[in-house]
């Protein structure tokens, strides 16, 4: 039945297409990896039924498993504890992988192997090699969808910035600030010491690329993809300032990223040791200022634009509406919703159509490396440098 | 020798006194929020005479009595009551003046338009969807200029259902009302700016007058056009009703957020802008967004007929390219 669908849905253009795909079968989606993430995105799936039907889940600690089972909605969960073996469940269409990040490529590898489709948390891998070898896995797959969580660039104002920055609304963007800063130690509560490494494994680097993989990837990455460029240069620096208590990642980094191609630096920064700032993100041009949260931002052009024309002492037009004090300009009327949602809802689209996605495999590899080479800055205490080796598309 | 010595010290006297208070003319500038939207007053004094606590308490009171976003403003009691309420100073002139104007645009400019703006989805809550054929007939029982008006202090109502927006004329009398505010503590040199709306008196020091865009119409606040005029108004207001930069998407079509009020449906012609010059900007406010209504031929027509008041316009001609006209105080730029 979907398959006719998606026969004659070739045929149709534009909206059309995607009318006729929601009256299609929901697609069959299995979940490895039930902590925070994985039952986060579970319950995003629970809002779109017509989309996705979770059949399976996989974890290796089992009150997660039952936690997830009265997550779900739609009746019994089939429920795993070894991934291979809910591989070999041919009812799953796709699969999403929400596991450390030290897991992502070899249980990543296995699903683009069994044929599924993939939606693989972000940091796509945790090496370079590894980034590297899934490109090559995916070659020739045309047919399978592997989308990178990147999630908050799904969003309608994620694109909408990457449309002004192209279109030169910025005019020379030459610095870009970024922070996801956080006042706590960002741990999670351990019902049995045994399971310490388990369930806190951001705080070891075998298992984590630490604050510059878990969060500010999504900063590294969008900025890789609206410039459609990466860095060149990795200065970094950072400690475990804030709390000694036997993590080996650091609590507090700071990165700055050269890209020569384009005439800009990155600031990135995150920390558990104050959390005013919490998310910021500020794409400086010479034409105005992009302020962003993750579901709303805002546009504040440079002063001069008013001046070009010479003196003038006021301007009448209709009336603007602004939000703040500074003269600030919205950049979409409302917010927006979260992010997964658009993610899941052109995960599902691309499943249908049988196209690559906007985070897939070639960007999702640039940030990953992108992401090893800020944290190889980081603990050498030396500055790296991208290989132009690296064969990616 | 004493007595021929008198009259040029006395007239070097004045000069300096003249030439003293040129120089003592300083630029303050203010620069808050109001209404939803930004607003700055430029002004020469020879000293600070008016501050931003000042204008922004004129404009809390103004929106105490007739903004929509309060929910305890005179004008919402006003919409709750089933037979109208006494109101203030201020309220009672917005309210003679826009019926006046409602009278002299045959009611293409009417303030009890407000159910329409709410069903249209331009109000504070919106609606799920746009109104239907008979939803629209039902709407226009409650509108029309005929179904409100003064007894003294005393703003009725003949049905319960009448409610009032005085968006479209508001803004330009608060721009007054700050005006006057500097007229009292003797300013005569200023402009002042709320949303879009002037008002402008005097020159700047050194004799230069007062320049003032008018926006381009690309709708974008992220991508601003350049400006299309710069003008030099002199003693006047200058007001400006466009729909390029609020409206929605409904059917696939475009939606004002400008009202008919006699059809009840948003306004549909070639214009794109207007702006409007008159001596306050209560009148050149309270015109312009019945310009809008009235498309271009009706506005020159009307226009042609007034010395106190111009217009410049900016339109969509037939064949889809933007063109401008401008009536006589526009002319020449």
């Amino acid at each position: 039945m979907k398959n006719t669908g998606v026969l004659t849905g070739g045929l149709i253009l534009g909206n059309k297409l995607s009318a006729m795909q929601a009256a299609g079968d929901p697609v069959k989606i299995a979940v490895i990896g039930c902590g925070d993430r994985g039952t986060g995105i579970m319950n995003i799936l629970n809002g779109m039924p017509g989309q996705f039907r979770v059949t399976s889940v996989c974890d290796v600690l089992d009150f997660r498993l039952a936690a997830a089972q009265k997550l779900n909605k739609t009746g019994a969960l089939k429920t795993y504890t070894d991934y291979r073996k809910l591989l070999e469940d041919k009812e799953v269409e796709a699969v999403i992988v929400a596991v450390p990040l030290h897991l992502h490529y070899p249980i990543g590898a296995d699903v683009i192997r069994s044929g599924r489709h993939l939606y693989l948390e972000k940091t796509m891998t945790y090496t370079i090699e590894q980034a590297l070898e899934l490109v090559a896995l995916m070659k020739g797959r045309d047919n399978q969808v592997l989308q990178v969580g990147h999630q908050y660039r799904y969003s309608p104002l994620y694109y909408r910035v990457k449309e002004m920055i192209n279109k030169g609304y910025l005019g020379k963007v030459t610095q870009v600030d970024c922070r996801w800063d956080r006042n706590g130690n960002w741990r999670r509560p351990v019902p049995d010491p045994a399971l310490e490494r388990a369930i806190n494994w951001r705080m070891y680097k075998e298992y984590s690329g630490g604050l510059v993989a878990e969060l500010l990837s999504h900063q590294i990455d969008f900025i890789n993809w609206a410039f459609d460029t990466h860095p060149q240069e990795f200065f970094a620096t950072g400690g475990i300032d804030v709390f000694k208590d036997g993590r080996e990642t650091y609590d507090n980094v700071q990165l700055m990223l050269r890209y020569p191609d384009q005439g800009l630096i990155g600031n990135f920064g995150a920390m558990c040791g104050n959390a005013h700032d919490g998310y910021l993100f500020k794409i400086k041009g010479t034409l105005g200022t992009v302020s962003l949260l993750t579901d709303q931002g805002m546009f504040y052009p440079e002063k001069k634009l008013l001046s070009e024309k010479g003196t003038i002492d006021g301007v009448t037009g209709a009336t603007r509406i602004v939000w703040n004090k500074e003269g600030g300009t919205p950049i979409l009327p409302e917010p927006t919703k979260d992010g997964t949602w658009y993610a899941f809802n052109d995960f599902y689209q691309k499943i249908q159509r049988k196209e690559l996605p906007d985070s897939n495999v070639f960007t999702g590899a640039r940030t990953a490396i992108s992401v090893h080479l800020a944290n190889q800055a980081l603990y050498s205490k030396k500055i790296c440098g991208w290989d132009n080796g690296y064969k990616i598309g | 020798m004493k007595k021929n010595l008198l009259p040029g010290t006395v007239f070097l006297v004045l000069l300096l006194c003249a030439f003293g208070q040129q120089q003592l003319l300083r630029r303050f500038e203010l620069k808050g929020y109001a209404q939803g939207t930004t607003y700055s007053i430029v002004y020469y004094a020879p000293d600070s005479l008016v501050s931003l606590s000042q204008t922004d308490s004129l404009l809390q009171r103004f929106d105490r009595s007739v903004s929509l976003y309060q929910p305890n403003s005179l004008i919402c009691r006003f919409n709750r009551s089933a037979k109208g309420i006494r109101i203030d100073e201020t309220f009672r002139v917005l309210v003679e003046r826009v019926l006046q104007i409602s009278r002299a645009t045959g009611g293409l400019v009417d303030p009890t338009v407000k159910p329409l703006v709410d069903a249209w989805g331009f109000g504070v809550v919106k609606p799920g969807h746009d109104p239907g054929k008979e939803d629209v007939k039902n709407l226009l029982r409650n509108v029309g200029a005929g179904k409100i008006g003064l007894k003294g202090d005393f703003l009725y109502k003949t049905k319960p259902g009448v409610q009032l927006d005085l968006n479209g004329i508001a803004q330009g009398y608060s721009v007054d009302l700050l005006a006057s505010l500097l007229e009292r503590h003797h300013i005569h040199n200023y402009l002042v700016e709320l949303g879009g709306e002037l008002r402008v008196k005097g020159r700047k020091p050194g004799n230069g007058p007062f320049k003032v865009g008018i926006e381009g119409i690309s709708g974008d606040d992220l991508d601003p056009a350049p400006m299309r005029k710069v003008i030099e108004p002199g003693d006047g207001a200058i007001t400006t009703s466009g729909n390029y930069r609020k409206h929605h998407a409904a059917g696939g079509k475009q939606i004002s957020h400008l009202m008919n009020p006699l059809t009840g449906y948003p306004v549909q012609n070639e214009l794109i802008s207007v702006t409007v010059y008159a001596r306050d900007a209560i009148t050149a406010d309270g015109y312009d967004n019945g310009f809008m209504a009235m498309g271009l031929k009706r506005t020159l027509n009307f226009l042609s007929k007034r010395k106190d008041m111009g217009a410049y316009i900016v339109y969509r001609r037939p064949d889809g390219l933007i063109a401008d006209t401008a009536t006589n105080f526009f002319k020449g730029y």
